[in-house]
């Protein structure tokens, strides 16, 4: 099984480090289930028209140490629920990473990238190739590679599914 | 080249061939600690049986389960979280260990710091298991695989060591230390590897301050912390271990990701300012700032020492009228001692509020803040909501520290009570 390699526009950068995630759809809404309820408050101190302008398929991009503090589930449930298909960043926090790719969130981690974008460029990111390549001034970046559980927890959707799958072929 | 404690530890349990740092390893843990929480054991538990048809786990004296939030229960929706916790752990025959304390420090105290182990957890606070030579890990969610298999995925962690060196001032407490590693390294400076901590200074610091600084080992990025065992960790696990193995150290000549040295004579009191742990500076630039309430407890606090030192800076003196004091002792053995040696008198006649152990201090469940509040705390973190309205502060310190902005009912330098 391979991994869709992603491609979209860089639908925000969020520049700063350590930037906590939890501030994408607020702190004080971290309780909130309903995913429409979420939906309709992320980014809202960012771009209130950002629901409207993004399409299905678009990016997000981070800073280093993209995550840290104490990273809930609900902001990154709002964005892919908003068709954001994953986050680009200097670097992320193990916490984060590693909460957020059992969720079957993509996570590139790419140094460089935040000096290679801006908003709305095309960024695709080749999975076999370990690339990104924002199409609309031709940089091209290394990222670091997956590790192979992350990867195949990527490829099967999360956490649960890449469980079954490994058990599958250990039965086989 | 020689193998960090965590290549040795991780080479005995995924088969016996010595692995590196940056090696995809099948780990198995010798346990698996976790504490009841809604959407994590309720959803472990119905997956187990739903997703992959197991209805018991092989070998239960590896798992832990703690009952530590939600203690007491405010809801009847909470106690049925419990009630299923307590099912599931008689029908598996797995150990629970309800209301003793804060899962990190009891498991401490039942011996699964382990030197030489590997445990897992989905929470990363289990780190502090490290001071004694354990590897403990938080995986979050992926902590599922640990319910469902045998062996945990993981890519063995590259190891930072930091050498303390130097001696601690008084009213300078092992929190500091931690607060000043983040401070002097940066908070993203050990991300995804372990934060291995020696150095002369540590003949100095108690196991409690240890599980202090290992606890919070996360906001450097790292993935645990450890302290190569010595005669002081030894001296608390020698005959308590829970199972019989023998201990790891980094050897001399280990292949370290960097190697760093922090000087601690000159560390003052640090303050953690809101909104985020890597905020650190020092208290005395922070005197005054007016605080209504104070949390001495969490995972990586309320030990003896540090009610020890509360109760010498609050004795004979008052919390001031209008302040919160929160003493909340870790665990139910650390009260018994805290109250035979007289502690738990000394701050309550002076006007401190404490209870039986329970994590709910720390996030905000109880003791909750409004807005525009500000709390001086020694809990695990300082992010907006974490202790109850987003729009109320958390300003981290050590006991002392607390102890001191009670009774003034502001930030205040500890060591003029000292």
């Amino acid at each position: 099984m391979a991994l869709d390699n992603l491609q979209g526009r860089v639908a925000w950068i969020f520049d700063e480090e350590n930037y906590d995630v939890d501030l994408i759809v607020g702190v004080k809404n971290m309780k909130i289930t309903d995913i429409n309820e979420l939906a309709g408050l992320a980014m809202q101190e960012y771009d209130p028209e950002f629901a409207k302008v993004i399409r299905k398929g678009d990016v997000i991009v981070g800073g280093a140490n993209f995550g840290y503090g104490h990273p809930h589930y609900p902001s990154l449930r709002a964005m892919r629920h908003l068709g954001i298909a994953g986050i680009i960043a200097e670097s992320f926090s193990p916490g984060f990473w590693r909460g957020e790719i059992s969720m079957g969130t993509p996570l590139v981690s790419c140094p460089g990238i935040l000096g290679a974008v801006s908003r709305w460029d095309e960024v695709v990111v080749d999975w076999a190739g370990g690339t990104v390549t924002n199409r609309t001034n031709g940089k091209v970046l290394a990222f670091e590679p997956l590790a192979s559980a992350d990867r195949i927890m990527l490829e099967t959707g999360g956490l649960v599914p890449y469980l079954k799958s490994q058990m599958q072929t250990a039965n086989a | 080249m020689g193998y960090t404690l965590a290549e040795k530890v991780l080479a005995r349990v995924s088969g016996g061939t010595p692995v590196r740092a940056g090696d995809e390893v099948m780990a198995k843990p010798d346990f698996v600690i976790v504490y009841d929480f809604p959407g994590y054991t309720d959803v472990i538990f119905r997956q187990m049986k739903e997703d992959f048809g197991i209805h018991k786990v092989a070998e239960p004296d590896r798992y832990a389960i703690f009952i530590d939030h939600m203690v007491p229960t405010a809801t009847p929706k909470e106690e049925e979280l419990h009630i299923q916790t307590r099912n599931w752990c008689a029908e598996q025959g797995v150990p629970l260990y309800e209301r003793r304390g804060i899962g990190h420090q009891v498991s401490v105290e039942l011996g699964y710091a382990t030197p030489g182990a590997f445990a897992v957890h989905f929470d990363g606070h289990i780190s502090q298991l490290g001071a004694f030579g354990t590897l403990a890990i938080g995986l979050r969610r992926n902590i599922l695989e640990a319910f469902v298999r045998e062996r945990v995925s993981l890519k063995v962690p590259h190891t930072t060591r930091i050498n303390l060196n130097g001696a601690l001032q008084p009213g300078v407490m092992a929190r500091d230390v931690f607060h000043h590693i983040v401070r002097v390294l940066g908070p993203s400076s050990c991300r995804f590897q372990v934060m291995e901590v020696g150095g002369p200074a540590l003949a100095g610091i108690s196991m409690e301050g240890r599980q202090t600084i290992c606890g919070l080992a996360m906001f450097t990025g790292a993935v645990t912390a450890v302290i190569n065992p010595d005669a002081i960790s030894r001296a608390y696990t020698d005959g308590r271990s829970r199972i019989a193995l023998a201990e790891e150290s980094s050897d001399p000549d280990a292949n370290y990701a960097a190697v760093h040295d922090i000087d601690l004579t000159t560390l003052e009191p640090i303050i953690v300012l809101p909104p985020n742990p890597a905020n650190t500076r020092n208290l005395s630039d922070h005197i005054g700032i007016e605080v209504q309430s104070g949390y001495l407890g969490s995972c990586a606090s309320g030990r003896l020492e540090e009610l020890r030192i509360a109760a010498q800076i609050l004795k004979g003196r008052r919390v001031k009228d209008g302040f919160s004091l929160h003493v909340i002792p870790t665990s139910q053995d650390i009260m018994a001692k805290a109250a035979a040696e007289g502690i738990i008198s000394t701050l309550v006649e002076a006007g401190a509020f404490t209870s039986s152990p329970s994590c709910d201090y720390c996030f905000g469940r109880i003791a909750t803040m409004s807005p525009g509040q500000k709390a001086v705390s020694t809990g695990t973190l300082n992010v907006p909501g974490r202790m109850g309205s987003p729009d109320s502060e958390i300003f981290l310190m050590n006991a002392a520290a607390v102890a001191a902005a009670a009774i003034e009912g502001r930030i205040a330098d500890p060591r003029k009570y000292l």
